[in-house]
């Protein structure tokens, strides 16, 4: 288990402030926010290369925080591989066998599993200069791996890797979770990354953790407008609540039973508004909508329409609107469910 | 196809043709003045051939001790931040600005009988005023700015991340220094090395208030110049450049990029 206490840490021009996580053994862990947030600096105080003001870090019950970083047992992967030019992959593979009292024949056992497992068999003599990204990934990985540390940091390991490379490393990177049960956190600003990969999440801006939780829940629920605009939820709506609805403007939004009266905001996923067909017809929310403009993104439709006034935006799918012939101008019955409406306060 | 004419880029050749005009011509002249007799008769001279195996054995010297106090000064200053570290910096380049005369006078002030660290050398048997060591005290002095303004350079181009993995793989910053960060930046290195060395071998004025002699071949050059014109300073001027010029070259042959750059 990892705990991250009361973290402070300050830098010229940025501070981290009142960082608490608690990560435990096995989680597969996600650092997301924008460019800026303060994510890699956290994996940068866990490593203890950066000086906290105050906080502590404890490592399966041992306090770490005044521990030289080449004792704490954590490995990272960076984005740009960080892999030592003047070794090659053997070497660098090796690089930290000598610092660890390990049995000579359980590294080559690992040595051998890692390079197979991560298909690099065939580079070993090579120099990172002339690795392509997915390789250079794959080594990289393979030399924190090999020492076994109580948990692996990716500072964006997907950031930097082509759409066919990107889906590939994502695979691998929940193999290894998975066959060597390895406590992982990643740091990522993308939420499908962290969907398809993580167990976990922590939502940060400008320094400070906004949201944590299990990644269902935090998708599903929200606390705040960046959180929501954070995982995907493009529709953020002021609104006025009564009587268990949502005033926008002069459009009336059902919400679901109990919602929050205090609320100031409805947020909506756009893959939540749907046209209206003949086998929907549940939806406690049913409008009509006039599209404004549609972008084809190659699986999908981006669709802008207006109701009563009010800018929506919809995911819809591309059979659906070819067949449909949706275009900009084109009036249609859309509705969606009152639970898939979020209120958020703030 | 015609073939394109870049004005800007003709322009910016054209104005660059009179300066190198100004470090070629003169050199050439001086190089080509000297008959391969006079050459000769000069490096049957044991005067040309013991000043410049001085000069150079001095300025060798001189870039060892930057490579042995300055890498560490180097690193401090490309990884470390530090209040007042612009003072330290503005200090490492004042060799560069003050006239060198000025740097011996200050050299031997400080290495004088006047001076506690002059009485303090003069007991340990170490004479500054005419003496090698007078010579190369002098030359790491002018020297040291350009070894370390390079070396530094090289340190910073390598990034902090290498150093990073390095720890979380268990390395100690010692054993990180000496198997990531030094491998990575020895052509740096080496480069500081043969600009010291290149600025100590042509450095005279300094050289001159603290030791006449023994003579280094600067020192041997003005001398011919200014005792018997400028017919018998060119040859020893010559054999300087020439042996200078194969050192360098020798230098930056062992410095050259690995396969490890392919």
């Amino acid at each position: 288990m990892i705990h991250i206490q009361n973290l402070h840490l300050s830098l010229p021009g940025f501070a981290l402030k009142d960082i608490n996580l608690d990560i435990e053994t096995g989680d597969f862990f996600a650092l997301i926010g924008p460019t800026g947030a303060g994510k890699s600096l956290i994996l940068e105080a866990m490593l203890g290369m950066l000086p906290m003001d105050s906080g502590r870090i404890l490592l399966e019950d041992r306090d770490i925080t005044s521990v030289v970083p080449e004792k704490r047992g954590l490995g990272i992967v960076y984005q740009d591989y960080a892999l030592f030019p003047h070794l090659n992959v053997r070497k660098n593979i090796l690089y930290g066998i000598k610092y660890h009292n390990l049995d000579p024949n359980q590294v080559a056992e690992q040595f051998d599993f890692l390079v197979h497992q991560l298909g690099i068999a065939k580079l070993l003599h090579r120099y990172p200069g002339t690795l392509s990204g997915g390789e250079k990934q794959r080594v990289a990985l393979a030399r924190a791996l090999i020492l076994r540390p109580s948990a692996l940091l990716l500072d964006e390991p997907l950031s930097a890797l082509d759409p066919v490379l990107k889906e590939e490393i994502k695979d691998l990177l929940r193999t290894i979770h998975q066959e060597l049960s390895m406590t992982i956190i990643m740091v990522s600003h993308s939420f499908s990354d962290v969907f398809y990969l993580a167990n976990k999440v922590a939502i940060l801006k400008d320094g400070r953790i906004r949201q944590q939780g299990s990644v269902n829940d935090v998708f599903e629920h929200p606390n705040s407008r960046f959180t929501a605009g954070f995982v995907g939820m493009r529709n953020i709506l002021r609104a006025g609540i009564r009587d268990n609805r949502g005033l926008v403007e002069k459009l009336a939004i059902t919400l679901p039973p109990g919602a929050d009266s205090s609320g100031k905001y409805l947020a909506i996923r756009p893959e939540d508004i749907c046209p209206l067909t003949s086998g929907h017809n549940g939806f406690e929310n049913t409008f009509s909508g006039t599209i404004t403009h549609i972008a084809h993104q190659g699986f999908y439709f981006d669709i802008w329409m207006t109701i009563e006034g009010v800018k929506f935006q919809a995911v819809w799918d591309k059979n659906y609107v070819l067949e449909h012939d949706i275009r900009p101008g084109k009036e249609l019955e859309v509705g969606f469910y009152a639970d898939k409406v979020r209120v958020l306060g703030q | 196809m015609g073939i394109r004419i870049n004005t800007f880029s003709w322009s910016l050749a054209l104005l660059s043709l009179p300066l190198i005009a100004l470090i070629v011509l003169p050199l050439t002249k001086m190089v080509f003045t000297p008959t391969l007799a006079d050459l000769w008769e000069s490096l049957q001279d044991p005067l040309v051939v013991g000043t410049i195996g001085r000069s150079l054995g001095t300025a060798l010297a001189a870039a060892l001790i930057c490579f042995i106090f300055g890498t560490p000064l180097a690193y401090l200053m490309a990884r470390k931040h530090f209040p007042g570290k612009s003072v330290v910096e503005a200090v490492i380049d004042l060799p560069i600005m003050i006239p060198h005369p000025v740097i011996g006078i200050a050299i031997l002030s400080l290495a004088g009988r006047n001076h506690p660290i002059g009485r303090f050398l003069a007991d340990m048997g170490i004479e500054v005023m005419g003496t090698l060591t007078g010579i190369i005290a002098v030359l790491t002095f002018v020297g040291m700015p350009f070894y370390i303004n390079t070396v530094k350079a090289g340190f910073e181009a390598i990034p902090e991340r290498l150093e990073n993995v390095s720890r979380s793989l268990g390395a100690s910053m010692c054993a990180t220094f000496f198997r990531i960060t030094f491998p990575l930046a020895w052509r740096s290195i080496m480069l500081g090395m043969i600009m010291c060395t290149a600025r100590a071998i042509s450095e005279f004025g300094a050289v001159i208030i603290v030791a006449y002699h023994p003579m280094t071949a600067p020192v041997l050059i003005y001398e011919r110049f200014t005792a018997y014109g400028l017919k018998y300073s060119q040859p020893v001027s010559v054999w300087l450049i020439g042996v200078s010029l194969v050192l360098f070259v020798g230098m930056r042959f062992f410095s050259r990029p690995g396969r490890e750059a392919a």
